[in-house]
């Protein structure tokens, strides 16, 4: 049988090291300069070349177990004009650019766009301001339906607005089991969290 | 015109031998029913394929399982299959794109982007009929065939699934590879719009209504196109031979022969169907971010019901969404015109609030939130809202 040019791809992208894990050590990071974060549990930073559907274009990808069983995603200063995260390969849809007067709704819409669009289906549970890097921000609560296996995600999220730049932490993690399990490590991550806005 | 003969070489076939039936005229006699075919032909094997896609299918997520709406769907699928009713079973899924299709198997699909397009009963009933006349055609098996042949039989029959959740179509450029990998021949879809129709009148269903499926999504296509947005990756539907244009005209000629008693269009018993599930279904449409097409959509649906408040909100978020130059203005007045109307959603107080807050109107914004926290008390955003309301939030 013919080799599928995207699994060469994907062969080649293995053998030439396109997916690194490098492990994040307990301790203090910053990421991009200027989310400084405090973490108490070691984590792998998963590096691709190409988009994750979980957090296409997140400016670091963190998970414990792997990226299908939980995902810390982390978007650093996105600035005006500029889409949160990136498009998938092969979607034409485009995504909407952040603007810095958005609300914190709008700002969920945004990220709801990010995350369907490989067709998984999003909901919101909750949303509410709460602080974020030591800035008044927003926190919200939703589930995602993955589309490629019919895993039910939980997953919350973290962020604020400061000079016009969005900083936004998310995690998700299938409801059964994962969530639940890592979330003790990921509130004190989002609460360690200071912005270093430049 | 060509008669098109019913797919040589497959003795499994019970029909095989109804010789003589008339497929390529508007007279079309329903051969009779279809045996399971033998497990170890290769259609046996399309089957035993098809009948393990089923599988997934009925566990998906994203299946509409509510009995009424299944029920009211699958009502019409059968009247319009008769006494092959029972060799069908029918799925909704909730996927935003216009799409239908029946398996070889029996296996219907069809998707919440096609429900939330249909005006009325007839016109769903005239998608229906052209699927089930490629069913009684068999022209899925002989696709599958050639997909098979051409090895890439997976990857055709995973995309054509895909709403299923194994295939990860919603993206539109695999809705583009799923068109020109599943289009059927230009004669099998002349022949199914001709079947469609004799079924749809045969069951008393206003003709006409038929090639207006095709003007109403040439009219879409027109506002994307306007909108500079892509058309041809848009819609499965396109990608299809012979074209919309011949298409609609063809339907509308048909339409103008006798069919006695055809005439039952079915609005409102179509719109209260859907009633319940609408409000998901054009969330979904927005989210696409396919606002030319959406903004056509939504314009006709307003032209039938002018005081359709859910219409004029989801128009609203469309604007919003869309933010271009002038869309907040445009934003502003759909929402003002839905809380004229009937049925307006209580979310159009906080899309008002929101667009009014940017603008910088605090106090009508004000109001606009505190009536949105009236209707939903304990929506998941109250918290926001009403952070925005005390002043604890910039």
């Amino acid at each position: 049988m013919r080799l599928k040019p995207w699994l060469a791809a994907a062969a080649l992208c293995a053998l030439a090291g396109c997916a690194q894990i490098v492990k994040v050590e307990p301790g203090q990071v910053t990421i991009k300069e200027t989310l400084k974060l405090t973490t108490t549990s070691a984590w792998n930073r998963f590096e691709l070349q190409f988009p994750l559907s979980v957090a296409p274009g997140a400016s670091e990808v963190w998970t414990q177990d792997g990226i299908t069983l939980d995902a810390l995603a982390f978007f650093v200063g996105v600035a005006q004009g500029q889409t949160l995260g990136s498009a998938l390969p092969g979607v034409s849809k485009k995504l909407p650019p952040f603007r810095g007067t958005m609300t914190p709704g709008e700002i969920v819409e945004l990220y709801e766009q990010l995350v369907t669009q490989d067709g998984s289906a999003f909901a919101l549970k909750r949303v509410a301001p709460g602080r974020f890097g030591g800035q008044p921000g927003f926190r919200f609560e939703h589930t995602i339906t993955r589309k490629s296996d019919n895993v039910l995600l939980k997953g919350v999220a973290q962020g604020a607005v400061v000079k016009d730049k969005l900083y936004l932490v998310a995690f998700t993690a299938p409801s059964i089991y994962y969530y639940d399990r890592h979330l003790p490590q990921v509130e004190p991550l989002m609460a360690s969290a200071e912005i270093r806005a430049p | 015109m060509q008669r098109r003969p019913f797919l040589l070489g497959c003795g499994c076939l019970a029909f095989a031998a109804a010789a003589g039936v008339r497929a390529d005229d508007y007279d079309y006699q329903v051969p009779p029913r279809f045996a399971r075919p033998e497990a170890g032909t290769d259609e046996g094997g399309l089957w035993a394929y098809m009948d393990r896609e089923e599988q997934r299918l009925k566990r998906s997520s994203f299946l509409i399982r509510d009995p009424a709406l299944h029920g009211y769907v699958n009502g019409i699928a059968c009247r319009l299959a008769g006494e092959h009713c029972p060799e069908m079973r029918v799925y909704l899924v909730r996927t935003p794109y216009f799409n239908a299709s029946m398996a070889p198997n029996g296996m219907m699909q069809v998707w919440s982007g096609l429900l939330v397009r249909m005006q009325n009963e007839a016109q769903l009933a005239a998608v229906l009929g052209h699927e089930i006349g490629h069913y009684l055609q068999r022209d899925s098996v002989e696709r599958l065939r050639d997909a098979k042949s051409r090895s890439s039989f997976g990857l055709i029959v995973g995309l054509a699934l895909g709403a299923v959740g194994g295939g990860s179509v919603g993206s539109l450029a695999q809705m583009g590879i799923l068109a020109g990998g599943l289009a059927y021949g230009r004669d099998q879809e002349r022949v199914a719009d001709k079947i469609g129709i004799a079924l749809m009148a045969r069951n008393g269903y206003a003709p006409a209504e038929a090639g207006r499926v095709w003007g109403q999504l040439l009219e879409e296509a027109e506002g994307a196109k306007a909108a500079g947005e892509d058309v041809s990756s848009t819609n499965i539907l396109f990608a299809s031979h012979p074209p919309a244009e011949e298409r609609r005209e063809v339907l509308a000629a048909a339409a103008k022969r006798d069919w006695p008693g055809a005439a039952r269009t079915g609005a409102d018993e179509y719109r209260a169907a859907l009633a319940p599930h609408r409000m998901g279904f054009l969330y979904d449409e927005v989210r696409r971010r396919r606002f030319g097409e959406s903004l056509v959509l939504f314009d006709r649906l307003l032209k039938s019901s002018p005081r359709d408040g859910q219409v004029q909100y989801f128009k609203g978020e469309a604007y919003r969404q869309r933010g271009r130059e002038g869309d907040t203005r445009l934003a502003l007045e759909a929402y003002r015109a839905a809380l004229e109307m009937d049925s307006t959603p209580p979310e159009v107080h906080r899309s008002l609030g929101t667009v009014l807050r940017q603008a910088g109107e605090n106090a009508e914004a004000t109001r606009a939130f505190q009536r949105y926290l009236e209707l939903k008390p304990g929506a998941e955003d109250a918290e926001l809202i009403r952070s925005y309301l005390t002043g604890s939030q910039s």
